[in-house]
This record gives structure tokens, C-alpha cells and sequence, in this order.
């Protein structure tokens, strides 16, 4: 082929393994890799999304729960009587009456994988026992949200007050009274104990032992879109519709149908607009469940839109564990091995925290030779909400271990740069694992360090901070090296667990229009843009010709959903091989309908184009037309113009890099002003740079939030004090620098699909950049910082102005 | 409006009479009723998103006679006789304005939940001070929440609609 | 978070205003610029029977000068007062000062005597003015006119000397002296939040020495401070770094504020000792500027 579709020069490494394609269109790469403007925008832009709340289904009824008061104590009577007869009350729920309808399941921990059998047992509503402030107690159903607020100020409990589990050093002790009388303890799994790697010998030959106790502290997702879900059960039909802010249509679906008790076709759950959630919204959660079984009692659209307070007391946490670590190092400073013991505080109810120790266990070698691990976990149950999954949920291993290297470098005089230098894996030596499994095949966290180190100039750097130092001024330089599994190298098993696989069902519809059908279901990532983009490159149409379908579980295919920085990759993927394969397709029954042979044909903008001149064209729509008369194409050819491709992420690998921040803090107040922040990363083959980069900041944001604001903060009697935005304080415009971001060449290990996610790892990394950071500020004033919050009281109590 | 001395009563029904968007429009609420839920529920305009309810977020600002305001602060019988102007009103159905266009060109936004209150305030900024610096931006919109995006694209967006270009990325 | 039920009146005559208060007193609430106030409702944290909507009373929102000083209304919104050329001429330190007020969409519908009465322990404008000397202009159907300085105005967390049946109509700001540097400075955990502490200081030179001072605290106690006794020790004083730090350091010896969970008491004290070291040294720096603009006939500075 005179024309063959030789690649355009592209990120280095790529052109050098890639052979002329003939399975492409050769107007190929007009998208994949621009940021194209996203066709989401014109109806976010114009007021005209359609978010959960936005619905108007006749005949709505609207939810408000009445909720403990109480972190802990046993339920003895409840009384709605009032309630039920207050104005524009249709009906009201208590956790008996509820237990009848519908059965409380795992909620994100059966979503995402834990197991849901076994202890603890609960009800959607509580029944015998409340477990934190905000346990849904009872549940009014009314006309509007306004009397049904007003219905359960009428409800009357009697609590008998038990003591509240505040902390997981009371989780741990024996004596606190168990938050689930059939766990026995307050412990819900663990200690687990893991070794890789020879532990004993690594730390023998250690020349000193570094031990930290490190902290992450309890913070939460808040999408700017609390939760929410209009159920309409359909008496007639028997049919359950489902609108819902979610992130996977098929996890609530299952869900529902498991706890309802009903046919799984039977329950259709959609999705339209949905306003952030950043792993929150994952499954049915209680009160979601508690409203479905309300709309099939009552036969009407029952809605709850969660507010603001319910969504920072009771939707979830995450993030707080703590950590005993003990590092075996050279005075050179090789970093020989790590012991590790985590504790993570899970709340209540139970959430993903059991997942974790495995994660975390996992990934904390990250991009280094650390040739031995010993890893012990323990997840406690505490009167909090429930340990959700936020954005990197994984993310304390790089915390800790950053963290840990900058105590390393302190410790041993040593610039925490050069240690990391000394210590990340070179791409194509050994190791070419981490000591705990996973490959390490084309990681560029060294060449991310290299790049930084060019970019922030350090000995500068260090001069200016000396003279700002004899001046009373504190600055500090932070670095952080990170891998993330975007999603990751292919583990051996892997491929036998369904949510390890995506699938994509791409039709050519009668009109020539391009359907792409896919479980993401996006919340901020543009996938119905991004998805679009690929599909319009391999398939041969023009972007406008794609619509990319998600939010119907009657018609996107199986999957997982968005999460876990996986979309570029399964779902870029799945739809890169679907559009080819579908390309395949409609060539081979083009080929009939012209009478040529398929490898002389293309398919150009929308149209069937044959490589000589005078070859007469097809446009899809008059294909697509043809087709559907049958009798057409002889037999054998398949007429069907729909492909559904599984794709299990092929050579899939990781997303990494590094990030720096130079930050000053002020002595007087304790306020950090962040100068620059850079960010060095390989997050694969880009899509789209403008969506990749809107993700790496909006991660970094969130990063930046946890350190110097967000904190999600119980007393001792297990009371939540940050139920508000004013004191659960997000980051603003004047918070947030501008982030300086480089994307570096990535390597290709997959023959076709090298798009990697970055959807997590600029908060997985942020807030240990940020710390050391800080930390670098305050290094000559001897403060050792181990945990992760450090808002402006803190800091000038660990700088000694202000006693702790 | 009835006099002082005459009985009061919390169920009362008050009519609301105001302009939306250059339109005369008429509704009925007890007392108790924001704005913003006035403006979803009633006038069914459900641009205006509820973030937080305690006028913090800013997802809800609308422009009322002129000025920023958040409707959720706002009881929606302070808004009669007003003219209130929401997100739908910004640009003719099926069109973007200038600074939708922009934004739309620099991808500012992401999930677009707090998108319309952002608009609104940026308007309202823009009509005071046609040609902020990114500083002034920043200040400006620091009432305005947004979880997805960093910020920095929004402001990016907002100096591409004045034509002047951000310093950074 | 929706809320609860009341009973809404919009008087459109001050008598009407006073005479729905004299009624109903104890259960019903004044709605100024409700951004305090709905919150409070939202969240029902407040639950008046009544609420008596002042916006359609006229005369409540004027800016104006009077006796060479500012008389403001009650109801004028802090956005208007920050545009105010007249307010920036009259009371710059008030000017300093608003732009700390939340955001612009809170200060476009928030209210001078709204902010006053509310009281809130952290809010700027009380310690503007108790800084100010400020006399607020009280007024009951039963007991006519009377005025409360500011020093007798903040009776204790969110309290103030109006009873249930009275209504803060006026402010009157006396004009300061002419030459007077004024700042105001404010930490908060983030711009446009609740002070955690803010200090508002004006500063008159005189031949190269204090003159007189004024210095008032927010976020440090129930009420806004003014610290009289640092205030006396300055003048005669030289404006020097030294001075000041000793200042800082005996206001906030004096301080007993609040632990939360933004900051512990400690805290508090220690940002109060920085910002009133810093806040005399920028309004000295002002005053001195004043003072050789003055010097070179470089016009009237305020």
C-alpha cells in the first residue's frame, strides 16, 4: 500500500517498534492524542446536565433519614407514630420494618470485593444497635424533603448510651465492648503476616535500623454531588427502575437484586450526569437499598438526595491508618529492606478496608530495590463511618514509603534526591520485580527522577534556602517517586477474575452513526469524548459520528465501572479492538456489496473508500441499509454490524513519576504557601493531554487538601465534628498553584494499546511530596514530620512556638 | 403582604413574582422555601445545583439584580420583584456564550457540578472588572468549590475568555 | 438540610418592623442580608416562629456623611460599603477590612447591622468597630431611640445589648484623625473563612513617633477586643520592631481564646502576637507615607 499508514512521529520508543499498518484507516491519529474538546461540555456548560437530583418522575415521594445522635449505644424503642401522621407523610420505616423488606449486604465491601458472608451482621436501618453518629434509624417517606425533615423531628428513640470506640487503640483493646456483638472483638481481621525476600538476613547485615511511626489521618471523598437515586418500582410490572450518581450501573444492579430478592432482569439501573465521587459512590449503600425496598412497598418513585451533612458524617472515610516501620539501610544509604505494621481504623459497617492490607502489602517496594519485605496488618472496627474507597485507596504506600526515605536520607545526612538515585530499579536490570510479585517492565520512575532533578535545580535551590533560613524565612523542597497500577502489569491469575476483564460493544447503526456501549460510567473523565476519540481513529469516522453509551445497565456491557485508573487502559483498549474489529467486519461485508476485496478497501470519514481512484464509494448509512434487507450477501458473511470485544488489558503496565513542591512556611502563623509545584509523569499513551492533565491536578488538589485542610476529626465520645463544609474545608482556587506538569515518553509493551489511567496518582503521591516538603522547611529546626495532616496549629507546635 | 396585626402563619403560601432570565415568572412557596429549591422544584430550572445548603460551596450562585448571590442562602420570597439570572440564562438555548465557549475550549471542567455556579460568579466578576489578573481570578472564585478539577483549567478558561493568556500551563 | 417552618412578614414601614417585634419579641428573628441567619435555618439550628424581612423598609441603607463622619444604615449590604469611595475616605480602615468578608456573593447580600447584631465571635466588622469607636443606633416601639457604643454593644458569644424588640437601624463611625495608617489583617484557615484571628490597627505619626494608636481583636475572645492598654503604651512610642514585638507580646499574654478544631488556644495566642506585630508595623509605614505626602503638599490622604 503506496499510502501505508506509516505512524506520525510520536512519543520515542513507539515508531521503532511499529510496523506499517494495514488494520487501521490511514486517516488514523487524527484524535488519539489531541485534546479534543469534549462533547459532555455542551450540556454542562448550558445548565442542561442531568444529574440524579435533576429528575422529575411523577408521583416522587422525597426521603429524609433520622439518624443517631449517639456514636454508640443499643436502640431500645423507637415510636413513629407522630411521624407517620404529620403532615404530607406517606409512610415511615423503622430498622424492623425495614429488615422485612429488603437485607442489608455488604455494601461497598461485597461491591468490591470482600466477602459478605460471615460476620458482622447488620440491618439497612438499625434495629438493635446504633454504631456511629449518622446510623440511619429510621426513614420518612413524604411529599417533599421539607416535611419529611419536619416528620422526623417528631420520631422518638430511646438510646441506652454504650461506650464509644473512638480510636483503634481502643478497637484493639480487648476490653472495649464489641461494635458487632457476633464479631467477638473489635478486630476484623488480622494480624496477617508476610514475608518476601529473606527479612531476617537483610536487616542482619543492615549497618542501623531507621524506625518511624507514621500516620495517615481519616479524610473523605466529597464529590461536589452528595449521593442520591430515585427507585421506581413498578407494581404492575413487577420491574424495578433505578436512577443513581454512581460509579458502575452493573455493581448496583447486582447488588439490588441480591438484597431485594428479585431477578436480576427485573432491575434496571441508569445513570446520567454524575457529579464527582472519587470512589464513594460504588454500589448501593444502606439507605440506597432502604429506598429501593420503600418504592416497591409504596409503588412509587421514592428519592433521597443525600445533603451535605449526611455526606461528611455517614457516606464514608478513608485513608486513616497508622504505622510502625522499621527500614534496614547501608550508611551509603542502600535501603535493604522494610518492616511494616499497619493498623486501619475501618469504622462500623463494613467498607473496603479489608482489601487493603493485601494492596498496600503489595505496592510498598514501588519503584525501588528493596529486596525484602515483612508486612503484618490489622483492621479494626471503630465507631466512624465506613472506610470507603477514595481515590488511590492503596495510597499509604507511598506515603509511608517517601516519607520513610526523606527519615532515611535525614537520618544518614544524605540528600533525600540522592537516595532515591541510589535506591529506584534500573528499567532492564535486576530486580525486574518487586520483591512482593509484580513486574517492574517498562517503569520509568527513574528517568521521571532524572527529568525533575534537571527541572528544580536543587543546589540552587539549597542556597536560597540557606540565605532565607539567616533571614527567619523557612522554604523547603519536597520530592516523591511513585508508581501506580494504572491498571497495572498482568499478574498470573488474573485473567480468571471477571472484573479483570472490559468489555466494549461497538454497532454501526442504521444511519452510519458509530454506537460504542461500555461500563464506564463517568463522573469528571470524559469518557464519552476520550472513548469517542479512539473509536473514531481505528474505526475510520469523524469524532461527531461516535456516540459512546453508559449509564444503562440494559445496555452497556458487564463491568466494573470507572474506578481504580483503569479506563484508558481496559476501556481505551477494549474499544480500540472492537473498533478494529468491527472495521474488520463491515470491510468484509463492504468487499460483497462492491465487489472488491476487503484489503483494497478503507473506511474514511464515514465512508467505505477503495484504494484506486475510480473505486465507487459506500457511505456506512447506505452499507448499514443494505444490510438490513437480507438476502444481500451470500452466505457465511456475517451481516451483523456489532462486535463486543473482551479485552483483559493486554501488556498492560504501570503509571508513575515523580513530583516536587517548593513551599514556605510562615514561622508567625503556621501557614504554607506552596511556590511551585512540578509533576514529571508517564501515564502511557495520551488520549487526551487535556483530560490527563485535568487529572493529575485534580488529584494533586486533592493531595494538597489533605495535608494543610481536610480532616475528618471524631472526640472521644465518638461525636463527628466536621459535618460541615466550614469545618471540613476543601481547597480552593487561592489554595491550589498553578502545577507545572511534563509528560515523559513511555515505554510500549503492548503491541496496540499503551494508554495507561492517571486518574489516582496525583493524590496517591501528592501528599507525601508535600510533606517532605514541609519537612525539608523544618529540617534545622530538628522537626521530624510522621504524619500526613499539618495544618498551620500543628505546625507551629511541631516547630516549638505553640505547646502541643 | 398582609399587616402586622393580623394572624401569622407558618403554612402560609406567598406568591413570588420575579424575572428568571428575562422572564417574567410567578410561583408559590411557604416562607421556608430557598431560592435555589424555588428554582429547581418550582420554576424548574435545575442548572443551579445544591453542593452544601450552608452557602459555602457556591454551586448555587445565581446572579439576583445584578449581583452574586448564593440561593441557598436566599429564602426564594427575598427574590420577589427581583431579576434573577441562572446558568440557562446565560446564552440562548442551544448556544454557548463567549465565556462558555472558552471554557468549553479549555476544558475547565470535569464532572460540571459546580460548573453553573462558577459561571455565574465568573460573570458577575467579569462585569465589575473586565480584565482581572490571574491573582484577582483566583480571589474572586475562591468561594466557588470544585473537587475534579485543581482549578487551574477554570482559571485558564476564564483568562482565555478575556483574552489574555495565563503565565503557567 | 431544609428549614424548619416560620412565619414570614416584610414590613415596608419601620413602624410596622417595631411593631411586629413588640408583638411577637422573643419568637421571631430580624432577616437583614440572611447570611448568617439561613444557615442557621438550614441546618435548624435556629427555629424563630417569625421572621421579620427588613429589606422593604426604606431609609435603612444609607451611606452617608454626617458630622464629618460615616452614618450607615443597617441594611446597607458590605458590597456596597466596600465600593464605597466615601467609605474609603471616611473609615478606610472599615474599607481594609471587608474584602476579608467571605466572598463576594456573601457580601453582596450580607448587611452591616445584619453582621453587627449577629455578633459571631470571629467576624470582621465588629472589631472594626470597637476599633472605630462605632455607636449603633438602637430603636424599640416601646423605648424609642437610643445609642450603645461599641464597647457596650458585644455583651458576650453571638450577643449583643438589642433586646427582642429592638432593631439596629444606624452606625456611626466618628471620622478618625487625618493621617491615621490604618490595616487590617486576618489569618483564616483558608481566604474568605471565619477569622481565626484578625486585627484591625490605625496608626498616627507624629514627628516621627506614635501619636496615637488603635488596635482591636477578633477570633480571641467571646467579643471583639480593644486593646486600650496597648494602645496607651504606644504613643510617644517610636514605631520600631521592638516596640512592637513587646506589644504583641502583652496583648496576647491578655488573650484567652478558644480551642477548636482549627487551632488550639495556644495557637490563637501566638498568631494574635505575629499579626499585631505586623499590622503596626504596615499601618506606621502608612501613617508615614501619610505624613511626607503630606509634607510635599501631595494632597489629602484621609
Amino acid at each position: 500500500m503506496a499510502d501505508a499508514t506509516q505512524l506520525p512521529e510520536r512519543d520515542g520508543g513507539m515508531s521503532s517498534m511499529a510496523p506499517p499498518r494495514s488494520d487501521r484507516s490511514a486517516v488514523a491519529e487524527r484524535y488519539t492524542g489531541a485534546a479534543v474538546r469534549r462533547t459532555e461540555d455542551l450540556r454542562i456548560l448550558t445548565g442542561r446536565a442531568s444529574y440524579v437530583g435533576d429528575l422529575r418522575l411523577p408521583g416522587t415521594l422525597d426521603v429524609a433519614f433520622l439518624r443517631s445522635p449517639l456514636a454508640h449505644g443499643r436502640l431500645l424503642r423507637i415510636d413513629t407514630e407522630a411521624a407517620r401522621r404529620a403532615r404530607g407523610v406517606v409512610a415511615v420505616f423503622d430498622g424492623a420494618a425495614m429488615a422485612k423488606l429488603a437485607s442489608a449486604g455488604g455494601g461497598q465491601a461485597s461491591e468490591l470485593g470482600s466477602a459478605e458472608a460471615g460476620p458482622p451482621s447488620f440491618t439497612l436501618l438499625a434495629t438493635d444497635k446504633v454504631r456511629l453518629v449518622g446510623d440511619p434509624v429510621a426513614m420518612v417517606v413524604a411529599e417533599t424533603r421539607y416535611l419529611a425533615e419536619d416528620a422526623c423531628e417528631l420520631i422518638e428513640v430511646a438510646y441506652d448510651p454504650l461506650p464509644a470506640v473512638a480510636t483503634a487503640e481502643q478497637a484493639l483493646d480487648p476490653a472495649s465492648p464489641p461494635i458487632f456483638d457476633d464479631l467477638g472483638s473489635n478486630i476484623l481481621s488480622g494480624p496477617t503476616e508476610r514475608q518476601f525476600g529473606d527479612v531476617a538476613a537483610t536487616f542482619a547485615r543492615a549497618d542501623r535500623v531507621v524506625r518511624a511511626s507514621l500516620s495517615q489521618h481519616r479524610q473523605q471523598n466529597v464529590p461536589m454531588e452528595c449521593r442520591g437515586i430515585v427507585a421506581s418500582f413498578d407494581q404492575a410490572s413487577g420491574d424495578l427502575l433505578v436512577h443513581i450518581s454512581t460509579q458502575g450501573v452493573h455493581g448496583v444492579r447486582q447488588q439490588l437484586a441480591r438484597q431485594l430478592g428479585m431477578p436480576l432482569e427485573r432491575v434496571h439501573v441508569r445513570a446520567g450526569d454524575v457529579g464527582g465521587s472519587f470512589g464513594l459512590k460504588f454500589g448501593a449503600s444502606r439507605e440506597e437499598v432502604a429506598c429501593a425496598a420503600a418504592s416497591r412497598e409504596l409503588g412509587r418513585p421514592v428519592r433521597w438526595i443525600e445533603d451535605r451533612n449526611e455526606n461528611l458524617t455517614a457516606s464514608g472515610q478513608a485513608r486513616e491508618e497508622s504505622f510502625e516501620v522499621e527500614a534496614a539501610v547501608t550508611n551509603d544509604g542502600d535501603i535493604l529492606g522494610l518492616k511494616v505494621k499497619m493498623v486501619i481504623d475501618s469504622g462500623a459497617y463494613p467498607g473496603i478496608a479489608g482489601e487493603l492490607v493485601g494492596a498496600v502489602q503489595e505496592l510498598i517496594p514501588g519503584p525501588y530495590r528493596i529486596s525484602a519485605i515483612s508486612f503484618s496488618g490489622t483492621v479494626v472496627v471503630t465507631n466512624k463511618a465506613s472506610y470507603v474507597a477514595y481515590r488511590g485507596p492503596w495510597a499509604a504506600e507511598t506515603w509511608v514509603r517517601e516519607r520513610m526515605i526523606d527519615l532515611i536520607a535525614s537520618e544518614l545526612g544524605i540528600e533525600p534526591l540522592e537516595i532515591r538515585r541510589r535506591n529506584l530499579a534500573v528499567r532492564g536490570e535486576p530486580p525486574l520485580e518487586m520483591v512482593t510479585g509484580p513486574s517492574l517492565a517498562g517503569v520509568t520512575a527513574r528517568e521521571s527522577l532524572e527529568r525533575m532533578a534537571e527541572l528544580v535545580k536543587l543546589k540552587e535551590f539549597r542556597d536560597r534556602q540557606a540565605a532565607a533560613r539567616r533571614e527567619g524565612r523557612y522554604l523547603g523542597l519536597g520530592l516523591a517517586t511513585y508508581i501506580e497500577p494504572a491498571p497495572g502489569p498482568r499478574s498470573p491469575g488474573e485473567s480468571q477474575d471477571p472484573e479483570n476483564w472490559e468489555r466494549v460493544r461497538m454497532r454501526l447503526e442504521p444511519d452510519g452513526t458509530l454506537a460504542v456501549f461500555t461500563s464506564q460510567m463517568p463522573h469528571g473523565q470524559g469518557h464519552q469524548t476520550t472513548l469517542a476519540q479512539v473509536a473514531a481513529d481505528w474505526f475510520g469516522v469523524d469524532i461527531e459520528q461516535v456516540a459512546v453509551i453508559v449509564g444503562d445497565s440494559d445496555q452497556v456491557p458487564q463491568g466494573f465501572g470507572t474506578g481504580g485508573s483503569r479506563s484508558a487502559t481496559m476501556a481505551g483498549g477494549a474499544t480500540l479492538h472492537a473498533a478494529r474489529a468491527l472495521r474488520v467486519k463491515v470491510l468484509e461485508v463492504a468487499a460483497q456489496l462492491v465487489d472488491a476485496s476487503p484489503d483494497q478497501l478503507d473506511i474514511a470519514h464515514g465512508v467505505v473508500v477503495g484504494r484506486a481512484p475510480s473505486a465507487p464509494t459506500l457511505t456506512l448509512a447506505e452499507l448499514a441499509a443494505a444490510v438490513a434487507v437480507g438476502g444481500r450477501l451470500p452466505p457465511g458473511v456475517d451481516s451483523d454490524l456489532e462486535v463486543t470485544f473482551a479485552f483483559d488489558g493486554g501488556e498492560s503496565g504501570w503509571s508513575g513519576g515523580t513530583h516536587c513542591a517548593v513551599v514556605e512556611v510562615d514561622a508567625g502563623t503556621g501557614l504554607v504557601n506552596i511556590e511551585r509545584y512540578w509533576v514529571v509523569e508517564d501515564c502511557g499513551e495520551l488520549i487526551n493531554p487535556a483530560v490527563v492533565e485535568g487529572q493529575v491536578r485534580g488529584g494533586v488538589a486533592q493531595g494538597i487538601g489533605a495535608v494543610l485542610l481536610e480532616r475528618s476529626v471524631y472526640d472521644e465520645t465518638g461525636q463527628y465534628l466536621s459535618g460541615s463544609l466550614m469545618d471540613y474545608l476543601l481547597p480552593t482556587a487561592t489554595d491550589v498553584p498553578a502545577i507545572e506538569i511534563e509528560h515523559l515518553p513511555t515505554i510500549p509493551l503492548d503491541p496496540d494499546v499503551n494508554f495507561r489511567g492517571v486518574g489516582e496518582g496525583g493524590m496517591i503521591v501528592a501528599p507525601a511530596t508535600l510533606c517532605n516538603a514541609i519537612a525539608d522547611a523544618l529540617s534545622s529546626l530538628g522537626v521530624r514530620v510522621t504524619e500526613q495532616h499539618l495544618p498551620p496549629a500543628r505546625l507551629l507546635e511541631l516547630m516549638g512556638t505553640v505547646p502541643a | 403582604m398582609s399587616g402586622p396585626s393580623q394572624a401569622i402563619s407558618a403554612d402560609e403560601i406567598i406568591t413570588i413574582e420575579l424575572t428568571v432570565n428575562g422572564t417574567p415568572r410567578r410561583g408559590y412557596a411557604e416562607a421556608r422555601k430557598t431560592l435555589a429549591d424555588f428554582l429547581r422544584e418550582d420554576l424548574a430550572l435545575t442548572g443551579t445545583h445544591l453542593g452544601c445548603e450552608h452557602g459555602v460551596c457556591g454551586a448555587c450562585t445565581v446572579l439576583v439584580d445584578g449581583e452574586p448571590a448564593r440561593a441557598c442562602l436566599m429564602l426564594a420570597v427575598q427574590a420577589h420583584g427581583c431579576e434573577v439570572r441562572t446558568i440557562e440564562g446565560l446564552a440562548p438555548e442551544g448556544t454557548l456564550g463567549p465565556l462558555q465557549r472558552a471554557m468549553w475550549e479549555n476544558h475547565s471542567f470535569q464532572c460540571g457540578f459546580c460548573t453553573p455556579g462558577f459561571l455565574m460568579q465568573i460573570t458577575a466578576l467579569l462585569a465589575e472588572n473586565p480584565a482581572p489578573s490571574e491573582a484577582e481570578v483566583r480571589e474572586a472564585l475562591a468561594g466557588n468549590l470544585c473537587r475534579c478539577t485543581g482549578y487551574q483549567s477554570i482559571v485558564r478558561g476564564v483568562l482565555a475568555a478575556i483574552g489574555a493568556p495565563p503565565a503557567g500551563g | 438540610m431544609k428549614p424548619p417552618p416560620f412565619a414570614y412578614r416584610a414590613p415596608e414601614s419601620l413602624g410596622e418592623a417595631l411593631a411586629l417585634l413588640a408583638e411577637h419579641g422573643d419568637d421571631a428573628k430580624v432577616l437583614a442580608g440572611g447570611q448568617s441567619l439561613v444557615p442557621l435555618l438550614n441546618l435548624r439550628l435556629a427555629r424563630p416562629a417569625l421572621l421579620v424581612d427588613l429589606a422593604r423598609v426604606p431609609g435603612l441603607a444609607g451611606v452617608d456623611q454626617r458630622d464629618g463622619g460615616l452614618a450607615l444604615g443597617a441594611m446597607a449590604r458590605e458590597r456596597t460599603l466596600e465600593r464605597s469611595q466615601l467609605v474609603r475616605r471616611l473609615a478606610p480602615l472599615l474599607s481594609a477590612a471587608l474584602p476579608f468578608i467571605g466572598h463576594p456573593a456573601i457580601r453582596s447580600r450580607g448587611t452591616l447591622g445584619g453582621s453587627l447584631a449577629h455578633a459571631d465571635p470571629a467576624a470582621e466588622l465588629p472589631a472594626v468597630a470597637a476599633a472605630l469607636d462605632a455607636e449603633m443606633v438602637v430603636l424599640s416601639a416601646a423605648r424609642g431611640e437610643r445609642t450603645v457604643a461599641a464597647k457596650d454593644f458585644f455583651s458576650g458569644f453571638f450577643s449583643t445589648a438589642l433586646e427582642p424588640d429592638e432593631i439596629l437601624t444606624e452606625v456611626r463611625i466618628p471620622r478618625l484623625a487625618t493621617g491615621m495608617g490604618v490595616c487590617f489583617m486576618e489569618v483564616a484557615r483558608r481566604h474568605g473563612d471565619f477569622a481565626m484571628v484578625g486585627v484591625a490597627v490605625a496608626v498616627r505619626l507624629e514627628a516621627g513617633n506614635i501619636a496615637e494608636a488603635r488596635l482591636a481583636l477578633t477570633g480571641v475572645a467571646q467579643v471583639p477586643v480593644r486593646a486600650i492598654d496597648a494602645e496607651r503604651s504606644l504613643v510617644g512610642a517610636a514605631p520600631d520592631p521592638t516596640r512592637f514585638a513587646g506589644v504583641a507580646e502583652a496583648v496576647a499574654d491578655g488573650l484567652e481564646p478558644r480551642s477548636d478544631l482549627h487551632g488550639s488556644s495556644g495557637y490563637r495566642r501566638q498568631v494574635a502576637r505575629a499579626l499585631v506585630r505586623r499590622a503596626l508595623a504596615v499601618a506606621s509605614r502608612r501613617a508615614a507615607v501619610h505624613n511626607s505626602q503630606r509634607d510635599l503638599g501631595e494632597g489629602d490622604t484621609g
